[in-house]
């Protein structure tokens, strides 16, 4: 067996003995995780966007327009000191406003209109046979809208609507929870999967 | 002073993207184009913020001797990455993918792994038919996981039937609504961040 | 040494996964219509399509997409497409790389002429729109250091009108802004997700936003199996569906306590 692994699995192994009761090694490994972690995205983020996307092309090849965002990004970093931190509030207002803008058309027309347009089902099928599930999805998108609107007191046929809106969100939730064990699930048989067949070598 | 300006730059650059996503015209996807770079390369530049904050933040605790010897190996992985990166590089088979594959992500997917330990304890402790609406999200739950089960049973395909449809329609349409709702949250929210009247993002007076 | 009844709890899932790993035995899974669905639509792009493949996951959710990433590729080299890979999360990046070159060994492809990594680029909203304009300027040199213009495959990519569909490889949300954002330039998108993701993006397959979509370990079984090969998906599947009853199990036994304890009067 290769060291590599032998890291990897008492690593793995370390991880796991949280389980009975948190202990100094599993605090030292947790550490250990969030200190590779940060100087991997800063890595990464150098040497992919910083050196690729700025520096190269501004240095190497005088693309002088990028002096426009290496300033901006520069303000950025006055949040360092109380006395320059109204600077980088520039390239945040860049960022925000930018955001905001695109945001705008996408969730009107991606989110709201694209979604609403595909609730709306024919009554009938081609085959003649009545829509069930189309009357349950408009039914329980109103309803569910109807629970999510505070303007109105949730009293009467509005309040009764509304609780039908709750009975789509537990059975979205219920729904969400089964498929969230199916995950956590499938992740510990990964790490299993390793522990069984690459560190212990009791399957293939 | 200090809060007009970033506004009108908020607002501008608010209005420049707006308008593009109307535009086909060169010089209008030129510039959508160059202020997409130019947000991708700010953003770089605020996770090095993110990165100095850390280290800053472990500074302080080690010299007031808080966790001590879990904050040095902490500081001591996070510096040791770029080190390998500028001795080595960050190509296949370089130290620095050693330690991501042999370090990071093994221990990253462990943790992740504890929450189905997590996830089955508290199945076993909250996840209690106390209402009608609690029994509702009980029965949806146990009928999609017993459908993905692959039971050699006589009803399994009828299941598996009903879980899609759940899957498909109630569920789908609960998920769908909340959909809806944060895009109008967030459409309201992006143009009051335009206007100037949504204003949190630029922090506390100073 | 104190043991609490939730160490009881741990201690019956990790046995049970581990004996039933440990039988090594695959479990025939029946095939979803969502999975066929994947499978209909990558099967029926022509030979030599360029698809981009998204590397949108960290490396915790590593043991899930892994099986899920693997059945997308082999697909994908088995029809000879052209795979442009990329990452919108910096933990994606070595994992997509090294997936992409170790598949692509498999299949006896070379890098530039059938497929190529582009790396990561942060502010994810920012890169999917910018790639809508031109992929040359989002990304002006490959993961490995090359020039655009000298990867030959990449001489007639210049945006999301040469490219058939993206696939995106995600733990997350991030599918959602490939829909979106990536939707407004009419780019098809498939989704390859955690399970625990799939309910998610349901709005997103009924609107047909999303073009189809795989959630799982159980997702990737299922394609294995419509691949004709056995994977790490196919390998889970005895301890999964185990896992899947055990939580059933501890449901019951709870609510059996609780309705124990309401009759004897207490309200717990």
């Amino acid at each position: 067996m290769d060291i590599s692994t032998i890291i990897a699995g008492l690593l793995t192994l370390i991880i796991f003995t949280f389980l009975y009761k948190d202990n100094p090694f599993y605090k030292m490994a947790e550490s250990l995780l969030i200190g590779v972690s940060i100087g991997y995205v800063l890595v990464i983020t150098w040497t992919n966007t910083l050196m690729d996307m700025l520096f190269e092309p501004l240095f190497q090849n005088a693309e002088l327009t990028l002096l426009i965002p290496l300033l901006l990004g520069l303000l950025m970093l006055g949040r360092f000191s109380n006395k320059t931190v109204a600077l980088s509030r520039i390239p945040i207002a860049v960022m925000i406003g930018s955001g905001a803008g695109i945001a705008i058309p996408t969730m009107l027309y991606n989110r709201t209109i694209k979604q609403l347009s595909a609730s709306v089902m024919p009554l009938f099928l081609p085959d003649g046979s009545f829509n069930f599930s189309g009357i349950v999805v408009i039914v329980g998108l109103l309803s569910t809208l109807a629970y999510f609107y505070f303007s109105r007191e949730h009293k009467g046929k509005f309040g009764s609507f509304a609780k039908l809106g709750t009975f789509f969100l537990m059975i979205f939730f219920g729904t969400t929870f089964g498929y969230t064990v199916m995950s956590r699930m499938s992740t510990f048989i990964g790490r299993m999967e390793f522990l069984l067949s690459d560190f212990l070598k009791i399957t293939q | 002073m200090n809060r007009q300006i970033p506004l009108i730059v908020c607002f501008s650059f608010g209005l420049v993207m707006f308008l593009q996503y109307f535009s086909n015209h060169t010089i209008s996807r030129s510039v959508n184009l160059a202020i997409l770079d130019y947000w991708q390369i700010i953003f770089a530049f605020t996770l090095i913020i993110g990165v100095v904050s850390f280290i800053k933040v472990n500074l302080t605790k080690i010299s007031r001797r808080i966790d001590r010897p879990y904050l040095i190996v902490g500081l001591l992985g996070m510096i040791s990455m770029p080190f390998m990166a500028l001795i080595w590089g960050i190509k296949a088979d370089s130290p620095f993918m050693w330690m991501f594959e042999n370090v990071q992500a093994p221990m990253a997917s462990t943790v992740f792994a504890l929450l189905a330990f997590f996830v089955a304890s508290a199945s076993f402790r909250g996840f209690r038919a106390r209402s009608l609406q609690a029994s509702i999200l009980l029965g949806a739950a146990l009928i999609i996981l017993l459908s993905r089960s692959n039971l050699p049973l006589p009803y399994t395909e009828h299941l598996s039937e009903l879980a899609d449809w759940i899957r498909n329609y109630p569920s789908m349409t609960a998920r769908r609504a909340i959909l809806i709702g944060i895009g109008l949250g967030s459409l309201t929210t992006s143009l009051r961040v335009i206007l100037g009247i949504e204003r949190t993002w630029l922090g506390g007076e100073r | 040494m104190q043991i609490l009844p939730r160490h009881y709890v741990f201690l019956g899932l990790f046995l049970l996964i581990g004996i039933t790993m440990a039988l090594d035995i695959s479990v025939d899974v029946k095939v979803s219509p969502y999975t066929k669905k994947m499978h209909a639509y990558i099967d029926s792009l022509p030979e030599g399509s360029t698809l981009i493949i998204s590397f949108d996951h960290e490396a915790s959710s590593l043991p899930e997409i892994r099986p899920i990433a693997l059945a997308m590729l082999r697909h994908s080299f088995q029809k000879n497409f052209k795979l442009i890979g990329v990452s919108l999360y910096p933990e994606g990046t070595l994992i997509g790389y090294r997936l992409m070159k170790n598949i692509a060994k498999e299949y006896d492809k070379t890098y530039g002429d059938d497929f190529v990594y582009l790396g990561f680029r942060p502010q994810y909203i920012a890169a999917i729109l910018a790639m809508g304009e031109s992929i040359e300027s989002t990304y002006p040199q490959d993961y490995l250091g090359n020039d655009y213009n000298s990867i030959p495959m990449l001489s007639n990519i210049q945006n999301y009108d040469d490219i058939e569909a993206v696939i995106s490889i995600a733990d997350g949300s991030l599918t959602t802004h490939w829909i979106e954002y990536g939707g407004q330039f009419n780019i098809k998108i498939l989704g390859a997700v955690t399970a625990a993701m799939v309910t998610t993006y349901d709005p997103y397959l009924s609107s047909n936003q999303m073009t189809a979509m795989i959630g799982g370990l159980r997702g990737a079984a299922e394609y294995e199996k419509l691949l004709g090969m056995k994977g790490g998906g196919s390998r889970g599947m005895l301890a999964q569906s185990a896992a899947h009853l055990y939580i059933i199990f501890l449901v019951i036994l709870g609510n059996i306590f609780y309705f124990r304890s309401r009759k004897k009067g207490g309200k717990s």
